[in-house]
């Protein structure tokens, strides 16, 4: 089934969503590299769900959202994002910043979502290590420290093999722009989330690659820690991008945690 | 025209080879590298050269901040403004200058300023900068933020000088509930504003707006033009007409007693232009620092970074003066028909150029320049 592009107007901002597939809704939130749309995972999923990919306002051909100013903003804007586009309790699943802003949207709201996926989420300090400074490196040198090895990557080619257009550049600023309204102080966490996260008793899973360059796999280890009914899922030879370095593994893995695994 | 003595009081006491091995001097050059015994020396020197400057007529003593850089020790321009203020006698103090974004608090530098023009019995010259993206990353502050932080700290500074106490201030990025300093500046309303430039439009019209001075430093002459024209734009928006007053321009100047001497010593300037500005763009750029007119601006305005330059290229560019004091007196007249400034702000001591060489400089200028140029 081909993804439909729908705007969805969300308090003032107009948030460019791709929507496909069939079965209870699943919210899926993109990190900082902005949304990929429909890649090889999410097709899988959306074989047995009724996927949203919103674009974050401030990204992509989202809205803008100025007035935005740290991560909490983001997640009480896709709560209401949930409410505009009429999803119930939808399972939610977040990479990178979007796990993040899942996390904070579950210490929000819990009873409003169901299961929670969490894909290399940043938002904790990590207790040993430090979470990479992404704005310190330009966007060439961090698509080499985001993957672990390319050749493993199914997509790689359809994904990276071409140079970008201007319009791809003028996004790829646009992301990082809003990425550093959001997350540059405290950098990339919020201290008072460890506090919150013990509330949260909705059934997570926490999803890491094992060689992630981006945020130490140990911060994965504290959110299996910190929220009190989750298990964490370590892939081998995969970096910070586990839905595109092993999209087969990944939508296996999530597809049996959501339940959908079986017909 | 007015002539303005600067040195970047830089500390390149170090082996160059060692520097080349880290992306840039800036934010990556490990400190252990500093010489406090060096720099210890060094700062005797460069306030004895800028009292030399002030003794012989230079009509200001520009000081400017960095961080995290061996291209400029000079960490606190109000602190060095504060002592100008009690070793020099008549020279204007052009703090050029502050940098507002990464300023947590602008009340303080309020009174700062207001202090270092107390002492200096009415001499600062108050500039306000966005700072270089490397000064963002030393903050640590965001580089979404730096033009609204800009704004909103100069207009509580200036509410500060003008405006009487007590008062609350609660804007977006500073908020304070009682605000009433008890230290203003002699100079009234306050001392005059100067905002260098080398690529935003905006800032050039914004500075004209409020009749500032407006230097653009180091840009080819047809690009200061054009930044001029934006200056006369937001001038001409609120009904001001532009002078040569409200208007500088910032190049690197050596003289000596023979040709052969200056050129040897003016290349001591291509430290400034290759070595120290070399690095990642994120660092000097960061995401977000720039607007998108400013962007495309700073396309043009530097076909070749000056790194590209060699000595040569940028000696044919007047962006670095070099030669005998009649030599410099015809250049410096050349950029004051050029451009038709009121102030020429002289980068004159750089990198290794040692403490002879600069004082003899400083007294040639004195001497056998000032007095040619005072006319113009």
């Amino acid at each position: 089934m081909n993804p439909r592009e729908e705007t969805i107007a969300v308090g003032g901002v107009d948030v460019h969503t791709w929507i496909s597939g069939q079965g209870d809704p699943l919210l899926v939130l993109h990190g900082a590299g902005g949304n990929r749309g429909f890649t090889r995972s999410m097709r899988a999923l959306a074989e047995r769900y009724t996927v949203y990919a919103p674009t974050h306002p401030g990204f992509g051909r989202s809205g803008d959202a100025e007035w935005m100013d740290g991560i909490d903003d983001l997640a009480r804007f896709h709560l209401w994002f949930m409410e505009a586009a009429g999803l119930r309790r939808p399972h939610l699943l977040g990479h990178s910043i979007g796990g993040w802003t899942a996390a904070e949207m579950a210490t929000m709201s819990p009873g409003s979502i169901d299961r929670l996926v969490l894909v290399a989420p940043v938002g904790l300090k990590p207790e040993t290590g430090e979470i990479l400074d992404v704005f310190f490196y330009s966007p060439q040198q961090l698509r080499d420290l985001t993957v672990h090895d390319p050749k493993t990557i199914p997509e790689w080619d359809e994904l990276y093999g071409k140079p970008p257009t201007p319009a791809e550049l003028e996004i790829v600023e646009r992301n990082r722009e809003m990425t550093a309204r959001l997350t540059w102080k405290p950098y990339m966490h919020n201290p008072r989330l460890p506090r919150f996260l013990s509330r949260v008793t909705n059934p997570a899973l926490i999803v890491w690659g094992r060689e992630d360059q981006i945020v130490p796999v140990a911060c994965g280890e504290q959110y299996r820690r910190l929220l009190p009914n989750a298990t964490l899922h370590v892939f081998d030879h995969c970096g910070h991008l586990p839905p595109i370095e092993q999209p087969d593994a990944f939508a296996r893995l999530v597809l049996d945690f959501l339940g959908g695994g079986a017909r | 025209m007015k002539l303005y003595y600067f040195s970047e009081m830089p500390h390149h006491e170090y082996p160059d080879a060692e520097g080349d091995k880290y992306p840039s001097l800036r934010l990556a050059f490990p400190n252990r590298f500093f010489d406090p015994g060096k720099a210890a020396e060094n700062y005797q020197r460069y306030f004895a050269e800028y009292e030399l400057a002030d003794q012989v007529g230079f009509d200001g003593l520009m000081i400017n901040e960095h961080h995290s850089t061996p291209s400029c020790v000079d960490v606190g321009v109000n602190m060095t403004a504060a002592v100008l203020g009690r070793t020099t006698k008549r020279a204007k103090i052009l703090i050029l200058g502050n940098i507002l974004p990464v300023e947590d608090n602008p009340v303080r530098m309020a009174e700062q300023l207001a202090m270092a023009d107390l002492v200096s019995n009415g001499r600062v010259l108050s500039g306000f900068v966005r700072g270089v993206g490397v000064e963002q990353w030393w903050a640590n502050a965001n580089p979404v933020h730096n033009r609204e932080r800009f704004q909103e700290c100069h207009d509580l500074i200036l509410k500060c000088w003008t405006e009487p106490g007590p008062f609350r201030w609660e804007g977006k990025h500073y908020h304070f509930r009682h605000v009433n300093p008890w230290c203003l500046p002699l100079q009234k309303p306050h001392p005059p504003i100067w905002i260098p430039g080398t690529a935003s439009p905006e800032t050039a019209i914004w500075a004209g707006q409020r009749g500032y001075t407006y230097v653009p430093f180091l840009v080819p002459f047809e690009i200061a033009r054009e930044l001029f024209e934006f200056y006369r734009q937001g001038a001409a928006e609120v009904g001001r007409t532009a002078t040569p007053d409200n208007f500088g321009f910032l190049i690197c100047a050596v003289t000596a007693d023979t040709k052969a001497k200056a050129i040897e010593a003016g290349r001591h300037f291509v430290w400034r232009m290759g070595p120290t500005l070399r690095g990642p763009i994120d660092w000097f750029q960061p995401v977000g620092m720039r607007s998108r007119a400013g962007k495309q601006f700073a396309l043009k305005a530097r076909p070749r970074s000056l790194a590209t330059m060699s000595y040569e290229d940028l000696l044919a560019a007047n962006l670095i003066i070099a030669g005998t004091p009649d030599e410099v007196a015809d250049k410096f007249a050349l950029v004051h028909r050029e451009l038709g400034v009121g102030h020429l702000l002289l980068e004159a001591q750089e990198s290794r150029m040692d403490h002879e060489t600069t004082a003899r400089s400083i007294e040639l200028m004195g001497a056998k320049i000032i007095p040619l140029t005072s006319k113009l």
